[in-house]
């Protein structure tokens, strides 16, 4: 009797310890590969040494200008978003209790590409695109405020009697995204074909942009998101019984519902600062991890920040070593790897009668 | 005790309850009766504290439920609904351990709990299935658990199971299992209160029976007292008959109306400040 839970919490640590080492052998393995190759032992070398824990003047001093400038930066960048997509998207599924839903049911990515949109498009004629530090800061911030605003909009046009109510805030979300759509359409509209590549770089995404700078502010911010959002697995199981039951086995809804969106529009909205919108990663990790492992959100949780983290980051080395020296934008290649599989699992389920 | 003192609840302009007491005693079964749209459901969310009333309060062992942390209220009273949705692929264990989300306990206490109240229900034999591959009986059981679960530890103070219509959509033997356990829970110092539609399933397990009409108790008491054949009349606006069996202590009821015979009739809720009640 005793073990049936305590194996569940052993089965849990070990898949996620199993997931982990996965992450790890492919950090590495993007680390390593590029226009210049590394090898790995001279990756992990270096990292060592990074952390100050192993010091030695072996390693070619080429192959350590460019992980310190360029692929640690940006495979952090790459963690800390893919995890962040993750884990939000498997919150918004366990609150929306839909395996369909993706963080930007919200409202949180169209809201942010509007802003974007806008000021790329609209911004040259209010002074706003003179190059230097402001620019660089500009539209990261523009994308997070309007991805932040469209969300509380959202939260707060689906409040009924004092409760979130969840369809409609679903269907809220939906009509936001559309008007959004529609916006940058215009904008799109009257775009010349500069803007239109600066515009695409944000609605695709793009992984390349990373710097220390940039990561001493958004990588905190999506790190704690993150780590706040693991703390609501047993709320969201409570959760899975329905609002009402959640409240009765002792779960203050309302306040985790409004600190899940939250925590999610952070998250997203950061993400989408620093690397545009990338679909696809919060729409299917968590959904294969309850298929692969089981539904119980203090395993879906974590397992899906860290599923999040290896889908962006072997999506990333797709997207900068198929078409070397281009670059993929990395939201089309999250997409063609997630959408086969994500066609294969729904088959799946649909064969074993899931739906 | 848990105690609603004079609740009254309007919603969107609607006048759902009005003026209705009820107490529940630790130790006591009570059941609700009244026709559909008589306030039972609603009477069951101002008690679990879901909804809040317009006027009047309620209190749980003698403190008021408006100030209790949702948390604080999910160690005194376990709620079962008619019927509950399992949204992901749990286990019939795992959703019974739910019940035990609120408390401080260790993994050992909760398993130790979760495997009595599984035994108790007939539901181990089916622990690691998952959920919703259970026929509807097994569900409810589960469910039942899960509940028991919540509320199932002997402590100081008395705990409290409501039950909306637990047995809605179940076989007369599951039925029966169901109210049978909720009647053994009050022997562990919980009150429980459950709204029955079968009246003659409630007589049989009722120690208080509270009958509720558009929003109004009709009357509550005794089963002795208050199942008489003009209360289930008023009530539901029914005719019935009532008939004594040798051996039970409590009369069985039949409705009279002929329905080959006659039409049926349909009596509109009586109107309170000019405003139908119909919900």
């Amino acid at each position: 009797m005793v073990g049936a839970i305590s194996i569940s919490d052993r089965h849990t640590r070990i898949v996620l310890a199993g997931l982990s080492a996965v992450l790890l052998g492919t950090t590495l393995f993007s680390l390593s590969v590029g226009a210049v190759q590394i090898p790995i032992g001279d990756v992990v070398l270096l990292l060592l040494q990074k952390l100050g824990l192993f010091h030695s003047s072996e390693v070619d001093q080429t192959f350590a200008i460019v992980m310190n400038s360029i692929r640690i930066p940006r495979i952090v960048m790459t963690l800390v978003i893919g995890g962040a997509l993750g884990i939000s998207g498997a919150a918004l599924q366990g609150l929306f209790r839909n395996p369909l839903v993706e963080p930007s049911i919200i409202g949180v990515s169209g809201g942010a590409a509007t802003g974007i949109v806008l000021v790329v498009v609209f911004g040259a004629s209010w002074g706003l695109m003179q190059p230097g530090l402001f620019h660089d800061l500009l539209l990261p911030l523009v994308a997070f405020g309007a991805g932040l605003t469209a969300t509380m909009a959202v939260l707060r046009m689906s409040k009924q009697l004092e409760q979130t109510n969840i369809a409609i805030l679903v269907l809220m979300g939906v009509a936001v995204n559309a008007l959004a759509g529609a916006v940058i359409g215009l904008a799109i509209f009257y775009a010349d074909e500069n803007q239109l590549r600066t515009f695409m770089f944000w609605t695709l995404g793009d992984l390349g942009g990373a710097t220390v700078e940039k990561l001493s502010i958004a990588g905190p911010l999506l790190l704690i998101a993150s780590v706040l959002l693991l703390r609501y697995g047993c709320s969201l199981n409570a959760l899975v019984l329905g609002e009402a039951e959640a409240f009765h086995s002792g779960v203050d809804v309302e306040r985790t519902k409004r600190h899940i969106v939250f925590l999610s529009a952070l998250a997203v909205g950061v993400s989408v600062s620093l690397a545009g919108i990338i679909g696809f990663v919060g729409l299917v990790i968590p959904h294969l991890i309850r298929t692969l492992f089981y539904a119980d959100n203090r395993l879906v949780l974590p397992a899906s920040m860290l599923g999040g983290a290896w889908l962006l980051v072997i999506s990333d080395v797709v997207a900068r070593t198929i078409v070397s020296p281009a670059e993929l934008p990395i939201g089309v290649v999250t997409a063609l790897i997630g959408s086969p599989f994500f066609i294969v699992l729904l088959l799946r389920a649909k064969n074993r009668g899931e739906f | 005790m848990l105690r609603a003192g004079n609740i009254s609840v309007m919603i969107r302009g609607k006048q759902i309850l009005q003026d209705v007491s009820v107490q529940v005693l630790p130790g006591r079964f009570t059941a609700v009766v009244g026709p559909n749209g008589a306030g039972k459901s609603t009477l069951i969310k101002v008690l679990a504290g879901e909804i809040s009333s317009t006027e009047g309060s309620i209190q749980i062992n003698a403190n008021e439920a408006a100030s209790m942390s949702p948390k604080a209220m999910s160690l005194v009273r376990a709620v079962l609904p008619q019927h509950t949705q399992v949204h992901f692929a749990f286990t019939a264990e795992q959703v019974v351990l739910l019940g035990r989300q609120a408390h401080a306990a260790t993994k050992n206490e909760n398993s130790a709990v979760v495997g009595e109240v599984m035994e108790l229900t007939g539901t181990s034999a089916f622990r690691s299935r998952i959920y919703h591959t259970l026929s509807g009986g097994e569900k409810q059981r589960v469910q039942l658990a899960r509940v028991l679960a919540q509320v199932w530890e002997q402590t100081l103070y008395p705990r409290y199971l409501l039950l909306d219509e637990p047995t809605s959509s179940l076989d007369i033997a599951q039925q029966d299992i169901i109210f049978s356990l909720a009647r053994l829970a009050c022997t562990r110092n919980i009150g429980v209160l459950a709204i029955i539609h079968d009246l003659n399933q409630a007589v049989q397990f009722a120690d208080e029976m509270v009958f509720l009409k558009c929003g109004r108790c009709v009357c509550a008491g005794a089963p002795p007292i208050v199942f008489t054949q003009s209360n289930i009349e008023t009530t539901f606006g029914c005719p019935v008959n009532l008939y004594h069996l040798a051996g039970r202590s409590h009369p069985f009821m039949v409705p009279s109306h002929n329905p080959l015979a006659d039409a049926p009739s349909f009596q509109p809720c009586i109107q309170f400040n000019n405003n139908v009640i119909n919900q």
